[in-house]
């Protein structure tokens, strides 16, 4: 058995500035956040980030300087907290890119990366500015001449995913919603894997139907218990309102943003309100 | 019923999702996606009242959920009480682009009168002067699932306009639901079907950028009955729907 699990500022400084870098999860759930942290404290530059819909993990690295292209669905709060401050400011003020998508145009795009081809058709797409801003082309289907919206191949860098559970080989088992994580497994060069618990890997004979992220796809595993916090992690615990709130509330400006990040996130492992 | 006291009339949070649920019919197959407390909770109280047999799928893989507390973000693992099964999200837009989908719930930060939304950016797309979240998956399912319910919790000109700044998604709209009206998608353009309760007309009009046509025999929606109110207290009794406003 080949061990892989490592540290997480191991796993993390494995990552080059500039590289094209996929986050697991959805909005306010399962994002690698405990991996988000570490990108922020090791100042990557020039990171591109793909996800379908993102929040916390994406607003902070675009808020920190690591993000400099986002290739996304979505980017918000959802109802609970809304826009996405700082996000939002990067885009304005020109620091941001922003690769705009629809979710099932960053799916197709997996979906091309593994298979091996070099584009994915789409349905719909038709009367929207999506396919012109980010330049999607349309080709006609050589069998019938229809025309079709296609993607290409999004492959990223580097995969970082939160699991429940993970053995040393990088199995990982997800627990309810799988999101985009195992489309992210199959498509990136390396699969970088946070897990709640390590188990032993004979755990997982038993049910390995259960178990959607293979090993031998996984290049490191990292122990990280609240790995996806201050996102919610199905079976273990809820999203954090009252963290998430004051982050949004310091996002307001770039000062106290600063600040609330010095003090919560470069100053060690953030920690839990109350944990 | 027009000229009735301000007691009778509806909170807009009550009176859009009772609207909304009241759009929704037995054995269909309803999406929808984040950030959608409204229809989430128009799609329990339809299944309670008319549409038992509705298949309602949303971005957890759950499918025909009973969530125990309606959580205010609409891919939360609460959504997955209930489930006897787990699609994917790439499942469920492969479902619409198949044509599989009958029913997709989406919203704009604009409409136009065509329908159309812009999720994504006020002013010039790469130097915009507000950034939006973006359309999620809109652009996908709006042309592709057989039929479009837009919401939006504001009625206002910035809201509803003559034109949008940026496109985000075009397609198969049926009906739009304001705190103040229905709209319904008639030959490509959206016309007021009824106006809610206690909504003088000319507010309407004041509130919308693009040209509709209101007079006093312009139908008043329906104001919501006691088993409506009934069944949605039961639904949603810490009033998650209110979060949206």
């Amino acid at each position: 058995m080949q061990d892989k699990l490592i540290s997480l500022s191991e796993a993390i400084s494995s990552i080059a500035d500039g590289s094209r870098v996929a986050l697991g999860g959805n909005t306010l759930h399962r994002g690698p956040c405990a991996a988000v942290h570490e990108i922020v404290r090791q100042s990557k530059r020039g990171l591109e980030i793909v996800k379908t819909a993102g929040a916390y993990d994406v607003d902070l690295l675009a808020a920190t300087g690591c993000a400099s292209a986002v290739a996304a669905g979505f980017i918000g709060f959802e109802t609970v907290f809304g826009l996405a401050p700082s996000y939002r400011r990067a885009v304005e003020q020109g620091r941001v890119q922003v690769k705009e998508h629809a979710c099932y145009t960053v799916i197709a795009g997996l979906r091309a990366a593994i298979q091996g081809v070099p584009f994915m058709p789409v349905a719909g797409l038709t009367g929207s500015d999506v396919p012109r801003v980010t330049g999607f082309h349309t080709i006609a289907d050589p069998y019938t001449g229809q025309e079709v919206v296609v993607v290409p191949a999004l492959q990223p860098d580097v995969a970082i995913l939160h699991v429940q559970e993970a053995d040393r080989e990088g199995n990982g088992r997800i627990i309810g919603t799988h999101f985009e994580d195992v489309l992210m497994a199959k498509a990136a060069r390396r699969v970088i894997l946070t897990a709640e618990r390590i188990v032993d890997g004979a755990e997982f004979e038993a049910a390995p139907e259960t178990v959607a992220i293979p090993g031998f796809l996984v290049e490191a595993v990292v122990e990280a218990p609240s790995g996806a916090w201050p996102c919610s992690c199905a079976g273990y615990y809820d999203y954090d309102a009252d963290y998430l709130r004051a982050y949004v509330e310091a996002s307001k400006d770039e000062r106290s943003l600063q600040k609330f990040v010095d003090e919560r996130i470069l100053a060690g492992s953030p920690v839990a309100v109350g944990a | 019923m027009r000229e009735g006291s301000v007691t009778d009339v509806p909170s807009a949070p009550v009176m859009m999702a009772v609207a909304l649920a009241r759009l929704l019919r037995d054995g269909e197959t309803v999406f929808h996606g984040v950030a959608s407390p409204l229809p989430m909770v128009a799609i329990l109280l339809a299944k309670r009242l008319h549409a038992p047999n509705l298949v309602y799928l949303n971005i957890t893989g759950s499918v025909n959920p009973q969530p125990e507390q309606l959580p205010v973000s609409t891919v939360d693992p609460a959504l997955l009480r209930g489930t006897r099964t787990l699609v994917t999200l790439a499942d469920l837009f492969d479902l619409s682009a198949r044509g599989r989908l009958d029913t997709v719930f989406l919203s704009g930060v604009q409409i136009d009168g065509l329908g159309r939304i812009n999720m994504s950016a006020i002013g010039d797309f790469h130097q915009p002067k507000v950034r939006l979240p973006g359309g999620a998956g809109s652009a996908a399912l709006m042309p592709t699932a057989r039929r479009t319910i837009l919401w939006r919790t504001k009625h206002d000109r910035r809201t509803f306009v003559e034109q949008l700044d940026f496109v985000t998604a075009s397609g198969n709209v049926d009906r739009v639901v304001t705190p103040l009206c229905v709209f319904a998608r008639r030959e490509g353009w959206l016309e007021v079907e009824s106006v809610h309760p206690g909504v003088e007309l000319d507010a309407l009009r004041e509130a919308t950028g693009f040209p509709i046509t209101v007079d006093e025999r312009t139908p008043r929606t329906p104001p919501p009955s006691p088993d409506e109110l009934t069944a949605l207290a039961e639904i949603d009794p810490v009033r998650v729907i209110e979060s949206e406003f």
